[in-house]
């Protein structure tokens, strides 16, 4: 007779994540993506050391050093100068990366959330529930998302809280398809109808077999929408929707810098730093999280297409 | 086959009809958020009607449930009256229109240039995969696609006006704008570069096109990130399919297969991205319009809503998402007249 | 003489591998194939066995990751002249794609360009390799026309263009007027009608009973076997002496399958061309090979006449798969274990996991292919080889 041998195989979920992971080690972006966003995550935990609040004060509003409009350059008390008004920008900077992850990590998980619950309704149950929450996605996608969280802002008044509830709003519908498409392909394999009829309940038919698989592209999405909504936020505090004058937050103090730009008639660059750190921290903050979720696709993106 | 277009584009037209409701419901949700003082100035078409505020509201019954509210309000709308403006101290409708040419100039450098540049770039970077050229671009792709585009625009803005004195903010010099304003000059469609070769005026034309430079930099490095990655994406895609070996199979040369075959293929999903790019930037890029000071659509909405000019900022969101809607319409056309197969679906 | 006289294509020692995230796929290890002229040489073996790559190789089309490491492709030309497929440059590559020889693919459906009507496609083929045939006619058209008063305003452009093309096809001034789209219309309409009433004569040949329907027609508007025949259509637009056929029917309805497999082997006939037919299906060799290959993982190992196949096999693999057809009355058969991993094959004698007749040396001896008898090769250590 011919010998039989028996191998041990890895679990295979254990394999794919071997292979995602060496996957995004091999990848140089994803690395240096991963370093930034590290970098900024250190920040905004260290947040408190780095630039100790004022006691009394809400952490958030940025100490003043005068009232002149006129920003000063960089001195030891200020290492990044002060901008209009004389804020400090390295505290602003600093608790501004906070801000920044706030409204990120906010939005986009209230997004998922509730992305998983609509679409899983949708795609679960189908039938008139399905069409009808369609249509309502559809119709919020159909507006670009800048002008749709403006006018919900608007109509909130302006504030932290107010953008962000107008960023969920405008956010969640992509999830909700994403996750309706994926209980749609899923349910509709044979496997569901075995687990079906071996009588498993529907909630458990969700939890084991529909959301691990959908896991993988809402991973992807959400990495590579966090810088999405950062820069949103910070065009909506640039308008002056988002919080007050004062705040330490990056698209205010971009705002601010607008009027210094021009430089005076012997330096036209003389007020660099009050347009340039907060615009490069805001512009490094998304590239990194662009990069690491870039690579996280193209890492996950066999098993997205093997499906 | 020509009556298989002609039957999915009136399908399709009939669609437009239902969404468009859709979009109308949104907006009249979004105001209901506001109590009925503020949702007066969505009707008033003068300031003065302030003062009768009580009648504005029983006239509209702001007090009384949804639907007849939004009967009332559609009916409006329908009209032309979408409210008084105090931002810009207009009606709503007459500011859309008045600064609609504006961007729509800006769209129109704006938009190709970005459709034919991405379209290129990806090419490029999926034909020659991963060599140093596609690295070079994919970097720059992410870099563009990261840059924020209030900042990237004041950055050119510092550096070109405030460092070289040149490409300033607005759309005319000073000189030129009196110019204009004159009688002088005809003004035929509201787009200063049209109109100044329609006056056979080469300076205006100067100088109107050297304010675009900088602002439709701005949009193109922004959007060309994102198309060219499509584009690079697509095409790779197609490069794996059997017809393209089969047309290699065929004796063809290279060169051929890629761009009779493979181009054509690749550029259909990437139409629905330059259809809607299109119409993003035709519903006015509040940003880059803000940031360089050009009075279109966007900075008519973005002066709104610092200002918290409501009626505004919903008239505009009404108009863009109408042309949203439109767009991709359009885009649905060109899909099915590209791609014969969607047109029985 | 790297090629018997006999001889139209002769595979030596190919190796082929495919560089992909999860390894080196190692496809196609030393193989060696003999292709007689006129005849039809059945190479079977199941998904993985290295087939289809094999065909795709012998054009010179081995999709990435894929790279032919070492190996050579000896092939005859109709001019008699032999070349090196390996060896050969872009150039005289294009040359022989499509003409010396061509291929019909397994999924006709995704052979076929979606955006183009189908005429287009097989005039691609055409115009590529008969250009000149095909000018000449319509030069000859044209005067004709001329003669006959019917020549049409533009007709001496016409004939100027013809002429031009045939002579010096880059020139400039060819290339200008292409470039105009009218223009182009208006000077090519003779050229056009020929190339169109060639290729509707082509599909008349294939069997399809409207070609004109079909010459207009986009491949999704055709059903599966007739998008088949376009495929063949295309295939033997410009006469090739050899046709490779991977699988051509594995995805046609049965009652199609049959049709089209007796559509190749009559146009075949016609044509006088050698076949490498494709197929892991043991009746269609059966049916119609002169002789056949058997190929596992990557590797050939044993070629016979198709009547002594069937009669004496001699590789185990062989005589599994002859075992394993279905017969009424008896217990099903099937070959135990499972198709190797190419990334890490078994070492030695890539069968021997699930040969029954395998030793301990067949794990360390990787057998090659050696003459057991006059036509019949196998490569098996039980054999000596």
């Amino acid at each position: 007779m011919f010998s039989r041998k028996v191998i041990k195989e890895e679990s295979p979920r254990i394999k794919e994540l071997k292979f995602v992971l060496r996957r995004i080690r091999e990848n140089p972006l994803s690395i240096a993506g991963l370093a930034i966003v590290i970098f900024f995550t250190i920040i905004a935990i260290a947040a408190p050391l780095l630039a100790p609040p004022i006691t009394g004060r809400d952490p958030y509003m940025i100490p003043r050093y005068g009232y002149s409009p006129i920003p000063q350059p960089p001195s030891p008390e200020n290492p990044f100068g002060t901008t209009q008004g004389q804020y400090d920008l390295y505290y602003g900077i600093i608790w501004g990366t906070r801000t920044a992850y706030r409204i990120g990590i906010l939005v986009v998980v209230a997004s998922i959330l509730i992305g998983i619950v609509i679409g899983a309704l949708a795609g679960y149950y189908k039938g008139i529930i399905d069409e009808v929450l369609m249509r309502i996605t559809d119709i919020i996608l159909a507006f670009p998302a800048l002008i749709l969280a403006m006018a919900l802002a608007v109509a909130f008044g302006p504030g932290l809280d107010s953008i962000t509830l107008a960023l969920v709003l405008v956010w969640w519908p992509a999830y909700a398809r994403l996750v309706r498409g994926e209980f749609l392909r899923i349910t509709s394999e044979d496997f569901v109808e075995a687990a079906k009829a071996i009588g498993c309940s529907d909630f458990r038919i969700i939890f084991r077999h529909v959301l691990p698989n959908a896991i993988f592209p809402l991973i992807v999405m959400a990495s590579l929408d966090i810088g999405s909504v950062v820069l949103t936020a910070a065009a909506l505090s640039f308008l002056g929707l988002g919080p007050p004058e004062g705040y330490a937050d990056w698209g205010q103090l971009i705002s601010l810098s607008r009027n210094w730009i021009i430089g005076t008639a012997q330096n036209p660059f003389a007020y660099w730093h009050v347009w340039v750190i907060p615009g490069i921290f805001l512009f490094l903050f998304v590239m990194g999280w662009n990069m690491l979720g870039d690579a996280l696709r193209d890492a996950l993106d066999p098993m997205i297409r093997r499906r | 086959m020509a009556t298989n277009l002609r039957n999915y584009v009136i399908r399709r037209a009939l669609l437009l009809v239902p969404v468009l409701v859709g979009v109308t419901l949104l907006i009249f949700a979004v105001s209901q958020l506001l109590d009925p003082y503020m949702r007066a100035s969505l009707y008033i078409t003068d300031p003065r009607q302030i003062r009768n505020i009580e009648a504005i509201i029983q006239k509209y019954g702001l007090n009384q449930p949804f639907y007849i509210q939004y009967f009332k309000w559609i009916e409006q709308v329908l009209q032309g009256n979408l409210g008084w403006s105090q931002s810009a101290r207009m009606q709503v409708l007459n500011a859309l229109i008045n600064y609609f040419p504006a961007t729509l100039e800006l769209a129109l450098y704006a938009a190709p240039l970005t459709i034919i540049v991405g379209i290129i770039l990806g090419k490029v970077a999926a034909v020659k995969k991963d060599t140093a050229v596609d690295h070079l671009l994919r970097s720059m792709a992410i870099i563009g696609w990261s840059l924020p585009s209030f900042w990237l625009g004041i950055v050119l803005l510092a550096m070109f006006y405030g460092g070289l004195g040149i490409f300033g903010p607005g759309r005319l010099s000073t000189w030129a704008e009196a110019l204009v304003l004159s009688g002088q000059f005809k003004t035929y469609t509201g787009l200063y570069t049209i109109d100044a070769i329609l006056n056979l005026n080469g300076a205006v034309l100067l100088d109107a096109l050297s304010h675009l430079v900088l602002p439709v930099t701005t949009l193109v490095i922004i959007n060309v990130a994102v198309l060219m990655r499509v584009m690079r994406s697509s095409m790779l895609e197609q490069l794996n399919k059997t017809y393209v070996i089969a047309a290699r199979a065929r004796g063809l040369k290279e060169k051929v297969v890629i761009d009779k075959h493979v181009t054509k293929n690749a550029l259909i999903p990437v139409i629905t991205l330059s259809g809607l790019l299109t119409a993003s930037m035709l519903s006015g890029m509040v940003i880059t319009e803000t940031v360089f000071e050009i009075k279109g659509i966007g900075y008519f909405a973005a002066r709104a809503a610092t200002q918290l000019d409501v009626s505004a900022v919903l008239g505009f969101a009404l108009f863009a998402g109408t042309l949203f809607v439109i767009a991709n319409l359009i885009v649905d056309i060109l899909y099915a007249y590209i791609d014969p197969r969607i047109r029985l679906g | 003489m790297v090629l018997n006289d006999d001889e139209h294509l002769r595979i030596k020692d190919l190796v082929v591998r495919f560089y992909t995230y999860e390894g080196i796929v190692k496809a196609i290890e030393r193989a060696n194939l003999q292709l007689k002229k006129g005849e039809t040489l059945g190479i079977v073996g199941e998904t993985g066995s290295g087939k289809s790559v094999t065909a795709l190789t012998i054009m010179a089309l081995t999709p990435p990751p894929g790279k032919v490491e070492n190996g050579d492709i000896f092939f005859r030309k109709s001019d008699g002249k032999v070349v090196n497929i390996i060896k050969l440059n872009e150039y005289e590559l294009l040359k022989i794609r499509g003409k010396e020889m061509s291929i019909i693919f397994q999924e006709p459906n995704a052979a076929l360009n979606p955006l183009y009507r189908v005429g287009e496609q097989i005039a691609e083929a055409i115009f590529s390799h008969r250009l000149k045939e095909m000018l000449e006619k319509a030069i000859q058209r044209i005067q004709r026309d001329i003669k006959d008063g019917n020549g049409g305003f533009a007709a001496g452009l016409e004939l100027w263009a013809y002429n031009k093309m045939l002579e010096n096809p880059n020139s400039i001034s060819l290339r200008f007027v292409k470039g105009l789209p009218i223009i182009k219309n208006i000077i090519t309409r003779r050229l056009r009608q020929i190339v169109r009433e060639e290729i509707v004569e082509l599909l008349r040949l294939m069997e399809i009973p409207d070609p004109y329907r079909v010459v207009d027609a986009y491949p999704h508007e055709l059903s599966g076997g007739m998008q088949q025949r376009v495929v063949i259509a295309i295939a033997l637009s410009c006469s090739p002496a050899l046709l490779l056929a991977d699988e051509p029917t594995t995805n046609l309805d049965v009652t199609v399958q049959a049709q089209i497999l007796d559509l190749i082997m009559r146009l075949k006939q016609k044509f006088g061309a050698s076949v490498i037919y494709i197929t892991h299906d043991m009746g269609v060799i059966a049916e119609i090979s002169d002789r056949v290959a058997v190929m596992y993982a990557g590797n050939v190992v044993e070629v016979a006449p198709v009547k002594e196949l069937f009669k004496n096999p001699l590789h185990p693999y062989t005589k599994a798969l002859l075992e394993s057809i279905p017969r009424p009355g008896s217990p099903f058969k099937s070959i135990p274990g499972a198709v190797p991993n190419l990334v890490n094959p078994p070492s030695g004698c890539r069968f021997h996991p699930r040969c029954q007749y395998a030793v301990e040396e067949c794990k360390h001896k990787v057998p090659v292919l050696i003459k057991v008898s006059e036509d019949h090769q196998v490569a098996c250590l039980l054999y000596g080889g």
